[in-house]
């Protein structure tokens, strides 16, 4: 991992991956795949702590799993959002943007 | 939602563990699959693909771990965890877990039953609405006893008083109830009709009584109490209207009170209920007779006690202005005070419940010291253990923790048994608590025939106890596991798997540790037995006191002259005793008593030494009707029959006692006691005359006859007053007290007396037969239960110190074998080694003592309201404390250090 990816917080990766399932369900490895496509290789997330964020999020009722194939017939576990997931997503977006533009107003100011 | 959703997933985690885990697994397994496959994909070899996957992963075993810390439910697990690892090494070591567990539970449990009187009689809330605002006015006089105002006070004060919503009050009477279950005894208490309203009482059938009934001349309605329905009318629900004979005349029952209801009376318990029917009036004359009464009040919401008490002391003052000359010293001397009813009922039982409580605390405090010691010493031996799970990856919290729960789970252990020697203890307090509840005089508010009064029957252990419980398993937790748990944790990783050859500078701050907790142990030791031995002084003083009376051999019952036969209408609506017919009643019982087996003496009195007793008005001088105040006095009266002096087994020191040559129509005599004859003749009374009031406004001249020894009438710890006593034949009265001094066995005679009493007259019934040793033990009941109950906590703290003495010191000689060794074998003596440890045992034990003996000087002030002819600071219960528990401890530690003295030298210096 590089130095960036591990003071990724864990909020910020909640974020990531209930983005990533946004648009369809994906399997963990899906969601991995898809973190880095999302974020143009800046976050790799390892199965450390991809797993327990998956798990979490799932206890926390915003994602729900189900078992299905995945792309080489192999069984896996595909996480899907719920629609407190979307609501959840939504808000975090919000107060991301919000922390964002201050920062971004912060570091500019001289 | 989120909740909801974590406490499914809690659930599921908990309970279907093998599921998720397996769900998991193969989760993981086809993540890892995957890549696997991609990388075979690209040409590499399974094998190799396989390995650089797991590498990538950082281990299969690693992420569930990780995926494990975060699960939710996964603190309950790891508690879970730790309770029964706990309970295994508790099972491993069962020699300390039974000795942590009895130490324990004696205390939690002595503790719990302790808190459980504290908190029926103190903190319980009362179980009336609003009970905090219910008040208790009682009247503080100055050389009176008596807590009740007088009605024409008590009517003024209802409207003249603002801070009150409502004052209500109540008296008792001893009454004859005739109904198809035969004639009774009752309690009939007389209540104003606001009286049950503001307790808020429902009744379970009928109803209250209405304010138009509680009128002189109203109409003769009762209300019955449970306990009488359902005894003496079986629970017939069909009992309202029915009417019964009370006292003669017929009253009609118009309702039951519920089962539950609580008189607010420690000593009384009403069997039924009339209207008190008090006088409107609120002019005082010298003519009128008053009625008294015992007031209780409802505060105003926004009021508080100090306004409420700043009115009625206005309004007191007020009333004295008023009332004539003769009454004003009445009001001089009297000081209405407001308490809060729950102060009230709790009365003298406060401070004594408190002390104990406080003793009962200190004996847990040292069992939780002795626990504290011997976690520590399991903690050094554990040492190496606690390192390896250190090293493993334990953290410093977690190990805490851990020793913190097995601490716990000692505690709940503990408490449970605790709680069943509780349970039991207050049962007994209960089954022995049984209040004779039949009635006897009236004026019984002051004498508790058992301590702490009907209360004892309500000491049970309910849901405040129980959360005391709980809190106290949690504290002892704290007191006797934290410390140890906080330095057992500090595993120092090298030294402690070294070899033991440095175990001896192991646990220095431990040693300073179990020293201290030793000191404290010995110190709290021997204040509570300074503390028993000032209130087994106290006690003994008490027994000693020349009572002026000889208690043995002695049976005593009452009965009461009451009825249509002995009293005739009065003027007032009060009856008036019809004298001649008592004295037949009296002149006819006395042979018979007088003929009972093995009777030496016999007398009747209308009272009895250690009870109550009746007052009379009497002056000095030439006799005239109604004296100008400040010229008489009250004082107390008895009436006796001639053997009186002798059956009660008092010395007449002067002149003569009476005999059956005064009667009613000869000389008017009365004998003093040795008080009165020193207060108002300088001693020499013999042949004087003073006054005594015969009925309202009539003096009549007194000649004294005699001087008596003085009799404790008012309890053995008060001071005696002037009395007099005058014959039955001239002053007769409807209370009989009977006094027979006789050889046989007592309940023979008891049964021989009643039948007696009966023959004279069989509407009579006599009742609280007791000899006067049992009257005796009754008045000193609370003291002696409380002097027990503190000599028992105080040996029980002398033996756990001297418990934990040995067990430090065994502790210290096991871990300093390898030092004794090496001084044997330079030449030490044996008896050096002996010397050794016990003069350090003796350094321990001499700190713990000066600390002792401070704490006990200190606190020992707060008993000087208890204690009678002792001192605070009496040097012999000092000195018996200091002495005996020093000279324990350091038996208790020649046993260990005999042990050091007796070490195989050979064998100790090949140990290693």
């Amino acid at each position: 991992m590089s130095s960036s990816q591990t003071n990724l917080l864990q909020g910020t990766l909640d974020l990531l991956i209930l983005k990533a399932l946004n648009t369809g369900e994906l399997h963990g490895l899906g969601v991995s795949r898809r973190i880095d496509q999302m974020t143009r290789g800046t976050f790799q997330v390892k199965p450390g702590s991809l797993f327990p964020a998956l798990h979490r999020l799932q206890e926390a009722g915003w994602l729900t799993s189900f078992w299905g194939e995945s792309e080489n017939n192999r069984r896996a576990r595909f996480y899907r959002l719920t629609k407190a997931g979307e609501r959840q997503l939504g808000h975090e977006t919000e107060e991301w943007q919000k922390i964002a533009t201050a920062m971004t107003h912060a570091l500019k100011a001289t | 939602m989120q909740l909801w959703s974590r406490l499914k997933s809690l659930v599921r985690n908990l309970l279907h563990k093998p599921a998720v885990e397996s769900e998991l697994d193969d989760e993981l397994q086809n993540y890892a699959a995957q890549l696997t496959d991609e990388k075979v994909a690209q040409g590499i070899s399974p094998e190799e693909a396989r390995r650089t996957t797991l590498a990538e992963l950082g281990g299969l075993e690693q992420v569930k771990q990780a995926v494990r810390d975060r699960r939710t439910g996964i603190t309950l697990e790891l508690l879970w965890q730790d309770v029964r690892y706990a309970l295994r090494q508790l099972n491993r070591n069962r020699a300390f877990t039974l000795t942590a567990v009895l130490t324990l539970a004696l205390g939690i449990g002595a503790t719990t039953a302790i808190f459980s009187a504290v908190y029926a009689l103190l903190l319980r809330p009362l179980p009336y609405p609003a009970a905090d605002r219910l008040m208790a006015l009682t009247p503080a006089r100055s050389g009176f006893d008596g807590d009740a105002l007088i009605s024409p006070d008590f009517i003024a004060a209802q409207s003249g008083i603002k801070s009150f919503s409502d004052i209500a009050g109540y008296n008792n009477w001893v009454e004859n109830l005739v109904g198809t279950g035969g004639p009774l005894r009752v309690n009939c208490t007389n209540i104003t009709a606001n009286f049950l309203p503001i307790f808020g009482v429902v009744p379970q059938l009928g109803r209250l009584f209405s304010q138009d009934e509680d009128r002189p001349g109203g109409p003769p309605v009762v209300i019955l109490s449970d306990r009488l329905w359902r005894n003496y009318f079986h629970a017939d629900p069909a009992v309202i209207g029915k009417s019964v004979d009370l006292n003669g005349t017929q009253q009609t029952i118009i309702g039951v009170l519920p089962r539950r209801f609580y008189f607010p009376d420690l000593a009384l318990e009403p069997d039924l209920y009339v209207p008190a029917d008090l006088s409107l009036d609120t002019v005082l004359s010298v003519e009128k007779p008053v009625k008294i009464i015992h007031a209780f009040a409802r505060l105003r919401p926004d009021i508080s006690v100090e306004q409420a008490q700043a009115e009625l002391q206005t309004f007191y003052t007020a009333r004295a202005r008023k009332s004539p000359r003769e009454i004003a010293p009445y009001y001089a001397s009297t000081h209405v005070i407001i308490e809060p009813l729950q102060q009230h009922i709790a009365g003298d039982s406060r401070k004594p419940l408190l002390i104990l409580l406080a003793c009962v605390a200190a004996v847990l405090f040292i069992a939780c010291a002795n626990v504290a010691n011997l976690q520590l010493a399991r903690a050094v031996s554990r040492r190496h253990e606690t390192a390896l799970r250190g090293a493993l990856g334990a953290s410093r919290l977690r190990l805490i923790r851990q020793f913190l729960v097995e601490s716990f789970v000692l505690s709940s252990l503990a408490a449970g048994l605790g709680l069943v020697l509780a349970l039991v203890i207050t049962a007994l307090v209960r089954s022995t608590g049984t209040l004779n509840m039949s009635p006897s005089s009236s004026r019984i508010a002051q004498l508790l025939q058992l301590p702490f009064g009907k209360l004892s029957a309500s000491i049970y252990v309910d849901g405040g106890v129980l959360v005391f419980t709980i809190g106290l398993t949690f504290l002892t937790t704290l007191l006797f596991g934290l410390v140890p748990a906080i330095s057992g944790s500090r595993a120092d990783l090298r030294s402690a798997l070294q070899s033991a050859a440095m175990r001896l500078t192991q646990g220095r701050e431990q040693r300073a540790l179990r020293h201290s907790l030793l000191v404290v142990e010995v110190a709290l030791a021997i204040v509570l037995l300074a503390c028993a031995g000032l209130l087994v002084r106290s006690f003994v003083k008490v027994m000693q006191y020349d009572s002026g009376f000889d208690p043995s051999d002695t049976l005593t019952a009452t009965t009461l002259l009451i009825g249509p036969h002995y009293e005739h209408p009065g003027e007032h609506g009060m009856p008036d005793p019809s004298p001649d017919h008592i004295r037949t009643f009296i002149q006819d019982v006395l042979p018979r008593l007088q003929s009972l087996p093995g009777v030496s003496a016999a007398a009747i009195a209308n009272a009895l030494p250690l009870g109550p007793v009746d007052s009379t008005a009497i002056t000095f001088g030439a006799p005239m009707p109604t004296p100008p105040d400040g010229t008489w006095k009250q004082i107390s009266v008895i009436s006796v029959t001639p053997d009186y002096f002798h059956t009660v087994g008092t010395t007449v020191i002067e002149g003569r006692a009476f005999s059956s040559g005064d009667t009613a129509t000869s000389l008017r005599v009365a004998i003093v006691n040795r008080a009165f004859a020193r207060r108002y003749f300088s001693g020499s009374a013999l042949g004087k005359q003073f006054n005594q009031r015969v009925s309202r406004g009539q003096f009549a001249a007194v000649t004294i006859v005699g001087v008596a020894q003085d009799i404790r009438h008012n309890g053995l710890e008060q001071e005696v007053r002037p009395e007099f006593y005058v014959p039955e034949a001239q002053d007769p009265s409807y209370e009989v007290l009977v006094a027979v001094r006789s050889t046989a066995d007592p309940i023979l005679l008891a049964s021989a007396m009643r039948k007696a009493v009966l023959a004279v007259d069989p509407q009579q019934p006599v009742f609280d037969i007791q000899t006067m040793d049992q009257r005796v033990a009754s008045e000193v009941a609370q003291r002696r239960l409380i002097m027990l109950l503190i000599a028992c906590f105080a040996g029980l703290a002398v033996i756990l110190s001297a418990v934990g003495v040995y067990g430090v010191f065994a502790y210290s000689v096991s871990q300093r074998t390898q030092e004794m060794g090496i001084r044997l074998a330079l030449g030490a003596s044996r008896r050096r080694l002996l010397g050794l440890i016990v003069a350090q045992a003796a350094r321990l034990i001499a700190v713990g003592g000066i600390l002792g003996l401070g704490g006990a000087f200190l606190l020992s002030r707060l008993l000087t309201s208890m204690l009678v002819g002792v001192k605070p600071h009496d040097a012999v219960s000092f000195s018996f404390a200091w002495i005996l528990m020093t000279a324990v401890a350091l038996l208790a530690s020649t046993i260990p250090a005999s042990h050091a003295a007796r070490i195989n030298l050979v064998s100790v210096l090949r140990a290693e």
